[in-house]
């Protein structure tokens, strides 16, 4: 692997972009997997050697000497005690998965359950406290848990209770006792179904930008669909967008409107209206562009180049976690 | 062993431990995690202050070992192994009996690792009466001894006491006052006097003061500055300013335009408490006593509360002089958390800086949000305020615990205090997030 020196020791390569880093925060350096990569080590950016030091050898095995020292070029070991890397890439995998795991009924990615991610991540995070920055990032990983909705068809899944509790007992934490209530129970008025009528002039479709929109909120690979309607003498813009796991308020905006998306749908979408300027209708077809964002969140802001590939790729990456021996329970058991 | 580790003839003391650990095997499992590797805290509160004593043996410190040393410090460990396994057994026990009386109350590795380690090597492993001394044992660390919320309450409310104690806080007050102008000039004095020792820019004494501290705390915090620092009382000199108009204000320690005489007051909730020297007396007591741990170091619920009327009417609101100074140190070094970065790479200043613009980069990561919502974005704008805040509250903690900072711990509290004020900031969004799907 590469290392490089300037303010920071930077060894291999950063993973490109925000929604394929599946990191760590680390004492002194900050660990990273390309979850599209596929490797076992990570890229590292060491910002405090001295605190580093005491536990990069976990991570890169005898070659930790070398990048703390001046070498450009480090080979890492294969065969070692990688318990505690591992672990570490478990860490990060489900920090990856709490913030961009694509759910879609569209593109058939079920939903994580997020019982199982919490207890997961704790479990892991135990195992690495000591290479980690926070040191009370196990009472930390244990207060977000939520209890296991434990099947009994899953051993696995049962075995992960009883450890997760152990581990709350070790550290004097008690457990969230109930489950957190099912948001999209009340997030949303439900709406008639759609078609009100009307004469559609122009419709198109965009893409939701993920880093505008929580996780969860929209399905990961379903457009937004909208429609400018003459209807009853004025014209409207319509949007609907098909919600994901956690629905929640949206806005939309095309050029300088904005279209509150408060509404569910007969069919699982979020949608709104608003009047529109006719003069909308104008637009060159370039700035007819509908950007879908949770208002509070994110500001609407154009996609990053290559955006779509990426994020195409992510949920081809998804799909074939779920079921697979190597993911983390919690991606194996999403359903 | 790479070639790189024979040139530097050292180990990471990380390694050296685990290795020596591993050799121990399952007796020690209670004190291990999921890899087998030491729990953090068994290293925090048993192998550093019980078995490898870097104090005595600065070779075993951590960092680097010299490979000289690596044998001496696994055999120090396997020596200790018998009373690593005892301690382990005791934890068990402990625990058990922690379940049996449904004990909630804090995190046992800080409680009990150390009471274990002392039964281990008092009574050796846990024998036929091992029940009843853990049930003495518990009674003991979770025993109503000590102030108590209630005692502390019951005392400030009390008419017997009120009249004489807000009697206190007058004189307190007005002492400090009028001698606000005359101390603060001495105090400058004394920090010119250190900075011209210390052979620094005389034009601005305190801040040049501080920098020479701050540029080394982090790798090599320079004990002789910091015991000059506390001599020429620069911490007290730089709490001059809070007085007038706005200043305290602007320091996120107050709403007031000026910090005014604390109340006794009446009751204390965690929640919304306000700023440092808009708390009152009980307010500022309350948190030290709800925590279970540390408060075995607390005084009796009069004596908190009188040095506490004395401490209100200090520099900083606080009662050492060590104190005052890391805050003024925290002031300096927080300056360039907004706006220019300020401060050569390595000092305290740059290093908090990265901190907070790593920040940035795992708020992306994580997906958290780009727009800052209302009910946090005081927090966010103002992280030089919640920090200082964050700071005053552990110094006023340590205080009350009697734990002095010292020169080594200066830069720990310092880069501690930013991470929790990130990580808080980062739970504060999440829950505003979830608050927002459900409205």
């Amino acid at each position: 692997m590469k290392v490089s020196r300037s303010v920071e020791v930077v060894v291999g390569d950063w993973p490109a972009s925000p929604e394929v880093a599946a990191v760590v925060e680390a004492a002194g350096a900050v660990l990273a997997w390309d979850v599209l990569g596929g490797g076992a080590v990570p890229a590292a950016r060491v910002h405090d050697p001295v605190r580093a030091a005491e536990w990069l050898w976990e991570v890169y095995g005898d070659a930790a000497d070398a990048i703390l020292g001046d070498a450009d070029d480090v080979d890492v070991p294969d065969v070692g005690d990688w318990q505690v890397r591992d672990a570490c890439r478990v860490v990060a995998q489900l920090n990856w998965a709490e913030a961009w795991w694509p759910a879609s009924a569209v593109a058939g990615v079920p939903a994580l359950d997020s019982g199982v991610l919490g207890a997961e991540r704790a479990v892991a995070v135990s195992t690495v406290e000591h290479v980690l920055d926070d040191p009370d990032a196990v009472e930390r990983a244990l207060a977000s848990v939520v209890p296991l909705d434990v099947a009994a068809s899953d051993p696995g899944l049962a075995a992960l209770a009883g450890r997760v509790a152990a581990l709350a007992d070790d550290y004097g934490v008690v457990l969230a006792p109930a489950a957190v209530p099912d948001r999209s129970e009340f997030a949303l008025a439900a709406g008639g179904a759609d078609g009100v009528g009307g004469v559609t002039v122009l419709s198109g479709v965009s893409t939701v930008d993920w880093a505008l929109v929580p996780q969860g909120v929209v399905d990961a690979a379903a457009p937004a669909e909208w429609a400018v309607v003459r209807r009853q003498g004025s014209t409207v813009l319509d949007v609907s967008v098909a919600a994901g796991p956690r629905p929640g308020r949206l806005a939309a905006r095309m050029g300088e409107v904005d279209v509150a998306l408060d509404v569910v749908d007969g069919l699982g979408r979020i949608t709104g209206s608003a009047p529109v300027p006719p003069a909308v209708l104008l637009l060159p077809p370039d700035r007819r562009v509908v950007t879908v964002y949770a208002p509070g969140f994110a500001v609407p802001a154009l996609p990053e180049p290559g955006a779509e590939a990426r994020r195409a790729a992510i949920i081809e990456y998804a799909r074939s976690r779920v079921g697979s021996p190597g993911a983390t329970a919690t991606e194996r058991t999403a359903r | 062993m790479g070639t790189a580790r024979a040139a530097t003839a050292t180990l990471p003391r990380g390694s050296v431990v685990a290795r020596a650990w591993a050799a121990l095997g399952d007796a020690v499992a209670p004190l291990s995690n999921p890899a087998g590797r030491p729990l953090t805290r068994t290293v925090k509160l048993i192998l550093d202050p019980l078995v490898l004593r870097p104090v005595s043996n600065p070779e075993f410190a951590a960092g680097a070992i010299a490979v000289e040393h690596v044998d001496a410090l696994r055999s120090r460990i396997a020596d200790a192994g018998p009373v690593l396994a005892a301690t382990a057994r005791w934890f068990v026990v402990l625990k058990k009996e922690r379940r049996r009386q449904w004990i909630t109350d804090g995190n046992p590795q800080d409680l009990y690792f150390q009471r274990c380690f002392e039964l281990a090597t008092g009574h050796g492993p846990p024998g036929p009466d091992a029940d009843r001394v853990a049930a003495s044992v518990l009674a003991e660390v979770h025993g109503q001894g000590g102030p108590t919320v209630a005692g502390l309450r019951d005392f400030v409310t009390d008419p017997a006491n009120a009249e004489e104690l807000n009697r206190q806080l007058d004189a307190a007050w007005a002492a400090a006052g009028a001698a606000a102008n005359a101390a603060a000039d001495a105090a400058v004095d004394a920090a010119v006097d250190v900075a011209v020792d210390v052979a620094v820019d005389v034009a601005r004494p305190a801040v040049m003061a501080t920098d020479g501290f701050l540029a080394t705390c982090a790798v090599a915090p320079d004990r002789a500055l910091f015991g000059e620092l506390v001599v020429g009382s620069a911490g007290s000199a730089g709490a001059a300013e809070l007085d007038r108009p706005g200043v305290a204000l602007a320091h996120g320690l107050t709403d007031r335009d000026r910090p005014v005489r604390p109340e006794l007051g009446r009751s204390a909730s965690k929640r919304n408490l306000p700023k440092p020297f808009d708390r009152s007396v009980l307010e500022r007591l309350f948190a030290p006593l709800t925590m279970a741990f540390g408060r075995d170091g607390l005084a009796d619920v009069p004596t908190l509360v009188r040095r506490e009327i004395s401490r209100s009417a200090g520099a900083w609101q606080l009662g050492d002089e060590e104190s005052r100074l890391v805050l003024l140190l925290g002031r300096d070094a927080s300056a360039g958390l907004v706006g220019r970065p300020s401060g050569a790479p390595g000092t305290a200043a740059a290093r908090l800086r990265s901190r907070w613009e790593r920040e940035a980069y795992v708020h992306r990561v994580l997906r958290m949000p780009s727009a800052v919502p209302p009910e946090v974005r005081a927090d966010v704008h103002g992280v030089r305020e919640a920090y200082l805040r964050r700071l005053w509250v552990r110094l006023h903690g340590r205080e009350l615990r009697g734990e002095a900072v010292a020169a080594e711990q200066v830069w720990d509290l310092l880069d501690g205090v930013l991470r929790s004020v990130i990580l808080d900031q980062r739970d504060r969004l999440r829950s505003a997030l979830e608050r927002e799907a459900v409205a």
